[in-house]
């Protein structure tokens, strides 16, 4: 079939690299991605794996980084080459039912023990059915070569990365499904942390940079999740300002304005680059090395941190961080939320929020296959443009 | 590495060679004599004795002329500032109260009257005396030190616009022509002690600054110099550098109905109250003065090792004292060092 | 002689006029036959001997005994002065206050008064770097009573040295600086650069608590404030009188010295500044070239420091002493002679050139909301009786108006600007809203109380001065400011001023009336 293809070239990877700064289009172009005919993926070893036909399947900052040669070494020995991207799936069975996939190639796909009778694909506290088990190394369908993934016209899944997507919910806004569970993780992550400092009577103060897709989504899922918040959101386009505050967003202030903002809201003093106390938890979706140091000085002494979306290799003063006693936590994806006691799947939640907050508007443009350099131009450049998600269209080819 | 014996017979050598060839040449001028050599005089004439024309009865006019001035006006901004500020580096304070009358289209002549501590505080002075008045100064220097030799002079009448006044008593040419000069717009620097302090504290102020201004009707401007003593003091040979600081008081006019002596008093006790602005602060001179306090010029009437330490401790606090120690931004370890 | 202020008809051979623009100038010329310039008076002299017309006033002081008579030797002296946001810009050395205090010190030196305080009445403005009190009150002053901390500034947030003294009759609370209400005797050392200030308002709004000004510091008595230079008219005056009543009855005796100053505010050569364009020689032309080219070319802090660094050659032209209504009506005598121009009647549009400085930035940044301040508050209210434009009429004022705070002189009105702004424009409703959360702050109490900032709720003042101008123009707008910090206002960015005139042709038609007031030199028009 005629997939999109990513090769190992490092050539073409730090081509890519210099040149996202000034051009995103050349840079895709150069991105060592191609739509060439693959030869079809075999059906994976193991019992449980069904074809699922593509039919939006979105792009995402963590796609674009591996791309453009921005994405640490450290998933090498995660990924295996020659792969077929994409992860953020709605698709249809041979039976016609559609399904968004949890991309994780977790326990059950790999043909390892679970940690626990029904834990989601990445759950546990061992990485290693990750990089083995009935299929080559991959962290996700879409960085793995046994699999395939989203950006081609089908793949195989396991039935454990399965969710049913009810009938009235459309494919637009099951696109958003995915991006939204890791915000939604992140969220919960963050306000978990923040209920031992609380009294009962203080309503916690959340700032979250970054108003892309994961930190509105992280906005509207704070929101949700404690009514009663008080969120403070970073975010540099006026899209995303709207978005924001329709999400749910007390306050919205560009870059360099969100330090004063929280001090503003806390009510604390500044101390050179920091203040005194700040915000009960801060969710970081931008990751570069500035606004890692704004996080940690906005975010009150014992208070945390929490990284949402892939970041890259950055420089840190830690003795703010030591000093302030605050809790830097990494949010990867999804899997099984503990809620008032009761486990919850992360999906269930992200689908619930999809709907309460029309996830479709976030779906800016769709793409064919073929047009992927534009796709990635634009999806590189979405924040500037006035989009926020971009997304390959693949129903056509049906 | 050449010994001192070594150095000085090499010193030996060049000078027998040089005396030998200057001898050389000068054979030949041996016949010159009179007219060309001067004569010598013969036995038993009395030759009359000349008129002094150095000491008080120097003739200073030429100093005034422009030639002279537009030389004066060189060295002072030059050589002359060069040195103060490397020996003195002085600070001038109190200039406030001269702005008014500097600011006036044509300024008035002004008589200042400071406290002397050295041969520098001339120097200090001409260069801390706003422009205004700076240029047509007239310094009042002693005749016996300053006039006994044709070249200091004709320096200092030069460099400095001295006059001779002699110390001893105000003859009433010295006093006729500084009036004189006043009338013609000229200004005044006069030390009423008449001399370097022997051992830091103030002598008895004379009363010639005191009687030029009654007579003259031209404000005298009391000042304190503070540390030229400890650089080029009375009776020291090479000057150490330091700093030094210079305060001007508020112009003073003679009341009428006050005597010389009166007058002479109040710039006495003015200077005073300068002297302890300088040690302490504006505030506290101002209320010692009103409480009629003794004040810090002429020292305790004590045993002198009493008063050397008395001024020590003065010239401790004033220029390295009080206001110019740093602030510590450490603990306290112990004593100072000094 | 300097000759009298009056009012020039704009026809076709009058050069452009000159306008302030912030750090710049510009020169525009005004549409003939239908424009009007308001020019100030020439400069008067000076006195000739300024010292000695101190101790005099202090020998015979206006209905109250002299000086030398209150001062005996175990009293509690306190001696107030006007801070820095007086004179503008900066006078020469030695400072007014300077002079003032001296003499007041040697006849309390004489009297052998021991405890004296010094404090600057700064009411919430920013407390004043060392620099600045030595320029004010010289170097003597300062060394003798600041290193013992007997020279100080008042601040209003401290609770253990504030005194209730009582209350008005309209429920007005004065509430003061305790050392003031509880001295023997209060001098006070007064610069009155313009008839707002003087009289009561010294003590009652310089050392007093946020409590006390805010019976006056208000959109409300703001807006019914017709002008500030003229306190008859003024319910912020009134206010302030009624207070100061209660000062009298219940207060420290009070032994106010006033001084006024003349109008030459640049020293050689640009005193053309201030001359009439067509008086303008050869000379001055090429210098004000030179100056405005090399103006345009400098990076704005670069700019700022040289107009900073300006020290206006300001002559003393007359001195009070004694009772504080007495002093005060003969100060506004010689205010009024040296400003008030007799205008006719009231225009379609006015325009102001707004300068670098404004009362609240001096040796500092003038942010957008001091470019309001100063052209809707103070420049709008130079006037007697009524506004120089028509109610509903349009004001154009020219500022850069660039979106730059200092960050240690105003962070409250950083805030204010990003927030409160943002959320509305107008003072009643900011009042209601803001401003509470603004002065309660703490981090903005502590900077005001230890570092150099201005109070937190200073900003609002900043905004209630314009109010009376925010509510009777129709629109306004700002030539050659940055446009989002102008819309951010409320204002209209123009990029020209005949943009300007074709913007303000919504409001006021297509061949309005003109008038332009020409700064610098203050000036009140007496508008008929």
């Amino acid at each position: 079939m005629k997939a999109l293809q990513v090769r190992h070239n490092v050539r073409r990877l730090g081509a890519a690299r210099l040149l996202s700064v000034t051009s995103p289009k050349t840079s895709a172009r150069i991105a060592p991605v191609d739509l060439r005919n693959v030869d079809d993926p075999a059906e994976p070893s193991g019992a449980g794996w069904v074809k699922v036909r593509t039919r939006l399947a979105g792009i995402c900052g963590s796609d674009l980084a591996l791309i453009d040669g921005h994405a640490s070494t450290y998933f090498e020995d995660f990924v295996s080459f020659p792969f077929v991207p994409g992860h953020e799936i709605v698709g249809e069975l041979e039976t016609g039912e559609r399904v968004v996939i949890e991309p994780v190639l977790g326990h059950a796909a790999r043909g390892s023990v679970p940690p626990w009778d029904g834990a989601a694909p990445a759950d546990g506290d061992d990485y290693a059915h990750l990089v083995r088990g009935h299929l080559k190394p991959g962290i996700q369908t879409g960085f793995c070569c046994s699999t395939g993934g989203g950006w081609a016209p089908w793949f195989w899944a396991h039935e454990s990365q399965l969710h049913s997507v009810p009938t009235e919910m459309s494919d637009e806004r099951a696109v958003l499904v995915e991006p939204l569970a890791g915000s939604v993780h992140a969220a919960l992550m963050a306000v978990q942390h923040t209920n031992h400092h609380l009294t009962d009577t203080e309503s916690p103060i959340v700032a979250v940079l970054g108003a892309g897709t994961m930190g509105l989504g992280a906005i509207a899922a704070v929101r949700g999740a404690v009514p009663n918040a008080r969120i403070v959101a970073g975010a540099r386009y006026p899209h995303q300002m709207r978005f924001a505050k329709g999400f749910g967003a007390d306050v919205v202030a560009p870059g360099d304005e969100v330090l004063r903002a929280v001090r503003r809201m806390s009510g604390a003093h500044r101390i050179g680059a920091g203040l005194s106390s700040g915000a009960h938890a801060t969710i970081n979706a931008v990751g570069d090395s500035a606004s890692l140091a704004l996080s940690i000085n906005i975010t009150r002494p014992r208070g945390a941190t929490v990284l949402l979306g892939m970041p890259g290799e950055s420089k840190l003063d830690l003795t703010p961080l030591w000093h302030r006693e605050v809790a830097l936590l990494g949010a990867y994806t999804y899997g099984t939320e503990q809620i008032e006691g009761n486990d919850v799947r992360t999906f269930d939640l992200a689908m619930t929020l999809a709907n309460r907050i029309e996830a479709e508007r976030l779906l800016s443009a769709t793409y064919r296959l073929d047009q992927h350099v534009e796709a990635l131009a634009h999806a590189a450049s979405a924040g500037r443009r006035g989009a926020v998600k971009i997304a390959f269209d693949v129903r056509e080819d049906q | 590495m050449a010994s001192k014996r070594h150095l000085t017979r090499r010193a030996q050598q060049l000078a027998a060679r040089t005396e030998h060839a200057i001898r050389v040449v000068a054979k030949p001028l041996a016949k010159y004599g009179f007219p060309w050599r001067s004569p010598t005089v013969p036995r038993g004439i009395t030759v009359p004795e000349k008129p002094d024309t150095l000491g008080g009865n120097f003739e200073t006019d030429w100093a005034r002329r422009p030639l002279a001035s537009v030389f004066r006006s060189a060295f002072t901004a030059g050589p002359m500032k060069l040195m103060t500020t490397v020996l003195a580096r002085p600070e001038v304070l109190g200039l406030d109260r001269l702005t008014d009358l500097a600011r006036l289209d044509d300024p008035p002549p002004l008589i200042f009257a400071p406290d002397h501590h050295s041969h520098l505080d001339t120097s200090v002075m001409i260069q801390a005396i706003p422009p205004a008045w700076r240029r047509d100064l007239v310094v009042a220097a002693a005749a016996d030190y300053f006039f006994d030799k044709r070249w200091k002079a004709t320096f200092s009448a030069l460099a400095l616009n001295a006059i001779p006044i002699d110390r001893e008593a105000t003859g009433r040419q010295s006093a006729d022509l500084f009036r004189d000069l006043i009338d013609d717009g000229r200004s005044l620097l006069i030390y009423p002690e008449g001399g370097r302090s022997p051992d830091g504290w103030a002598q008895p102020f004379k009363g010639g600054a005191a009687y030029l201004s009654a007579k003259t009707g031209v404000a005298v401007v009391p000042v304190h110099i503070e540390g030229t003593g400890a650089i080029f003091g009375k009776g020291m040979k090479k000057p150490r550098p330091g700093r030094t600081r210079v305060i001007f008081g508020e112009p003073l006019l003679s009341l009428p109905d006050e005597n010389t002596r009166r007058y002479n008093a109040r710039i006495e006790a003015a200077v005073g109250r300068l002297t302890e602005e300088s040690v302490s602060d504006y505030w506290t001179a101002a209320r010692r003065a009103a409480a009629g306090a003794a004040n810090r010029l002429e020292g305790p009437s004590t045993s002198s090792w009493r008063r050397k330490w008395l001024l020590t401790e003065r010239r401790h606090r004033e220029i390295s004292g009080r206001n110019n120690r740093p602030d510590r931004s450490w603990p306290n370890l112990g004593p100072r060092q000094k | 002689m300097p000759r009298p202020g009056f009012v020039l008809d704009v026809d076709r051979s009058t050069p452009p006029m000159l306008f302030w623009h912030g750090e710049k100038f510009s020169l525009e010329r005004l549409p003939a036959d239908r424009s009007r310039v308001i020019y100030p008076a020439e400069s008067f002299p000076g006195l000739t001997d300024p010292q000695a017309a101190i101790r005099d006033a202090l020998e015979h002081p206006l209905d109250m005994d002299p000086l030398r008579a209150l001062l005996h030797a175990d009293m509690k002296l306190t001696i107030c002065f006007d801070d820095a946001s007086l004179s503008l810009p900066k006078m020469r050395r030695p400072d007014s206050r300077q002079r003032i205090i001296e003499a007041v010190l040697d006849l309390a030196a004489e009297a052998g008064v021991d405890d004296v305080h010094i404090i600057a009445a700064l009411g919430l403005h920013r407390r004043m770097h060392d620099y600045e009190l030595r320029h004010v009150l010289g170097n003597r002053i300062f060394d003798a009573f600041a290193p013992n901390g007997t020279l100080y500034q008042h601040d209003a947030e401290d609770p253990e040295n504030l005194t209730v003294l009582g209350e008005t009759d309209h429920g007005e609370v004065l509430e003061i600086n305790k050392r003031v209400a509880d001295s023997d005797l209060v001098v006070y050392a007064n610069v009155n650069q313009v008839a707002m200030d003087g009289g009561w308002k010294s003590l009652v709004t310089g050392v007093a608590s946020y409590r006390c000004l805010s019976h006056h510091h208000n959109p409300e008595s703001l807006q019914n404030t017709r002008s500030l230079m003229d306190r008859h008219h003024s319910a912020l005056h009134h206010s302030i009188w009624r207070l100061g009543k209660v000062l009298r009855d219940n207060g420290p005796k009070v032994f106010q010295i006033e001084s006024t100053i003349n109008t030459d505010a640049f020293p050689s050569p640009f005193e053309f500044l201030s001359k009439r364009e067509w008086e303008w020689t050869a000379r001055d032309r090429m210098t004000y070239l030179a100056t405005a080219k090399t103006l345009d070319r400098l990076p704005r802090r670069a700019a700022r420091k040289i107009f900073h660094g300006i020290e206006a050659p300001y002559a003393m032209t007359g001195v009070y002493a004694g009772f504080t209504e007495s002093v005060h009506e003969r100060t506004l005598e010689d205010v009024y002679r040296q400003h008030i121009v007799e205008v006719e009647g009231q225009t379609d549009i006015l325009t102001l050139g707004v300068p670098f400085i404004s009362p609240y930035n001096p040796e500092s940044i003038m942010n957008p909301i001091l470019v309001m301040c100063m052209g809707l508050g103070y420049m709008f209210n130079m006037y007697r009786n009524k506004p120089l434009v028509r109610e509903g009429g349009v004001i154009i004022m020219t500022h850069p108006t660039y979106r730059d705070f200092h960050p240690v002189h105003h962070p409250s009105y950083i805030d204010f600007f990003d927030e409160v702004l943002s959320d509305t424009t107008d003072p009643a409703v900011m009042s209601e809203k803001w401003e509470r959360r603004y002065a309660e702050d703490e981090w903005y109490r502590h900077l005001y109380r230890t570092g150099n900032a201005y109070h937190g709720v200073h900003p609002f003042y900043a905004w209630y001065w314009g109010a009376h101008g925010q509510q009777w123009a129709g629109k306004v707008i700002i030539v050659g400011g940055d446009p989002t910090a102008v819309r951010r206002m409320g204002f209209t960015p123009a990029s020209t001023m005949d943009d300007a005139f074709e913007l303000a042709s919504d409001v006021v038609g297509r061949s309005p009336s003109i008038t332009h007031l020409h700064v610098p030199s203050v000036l009140v028009a007496d508008v008929k």
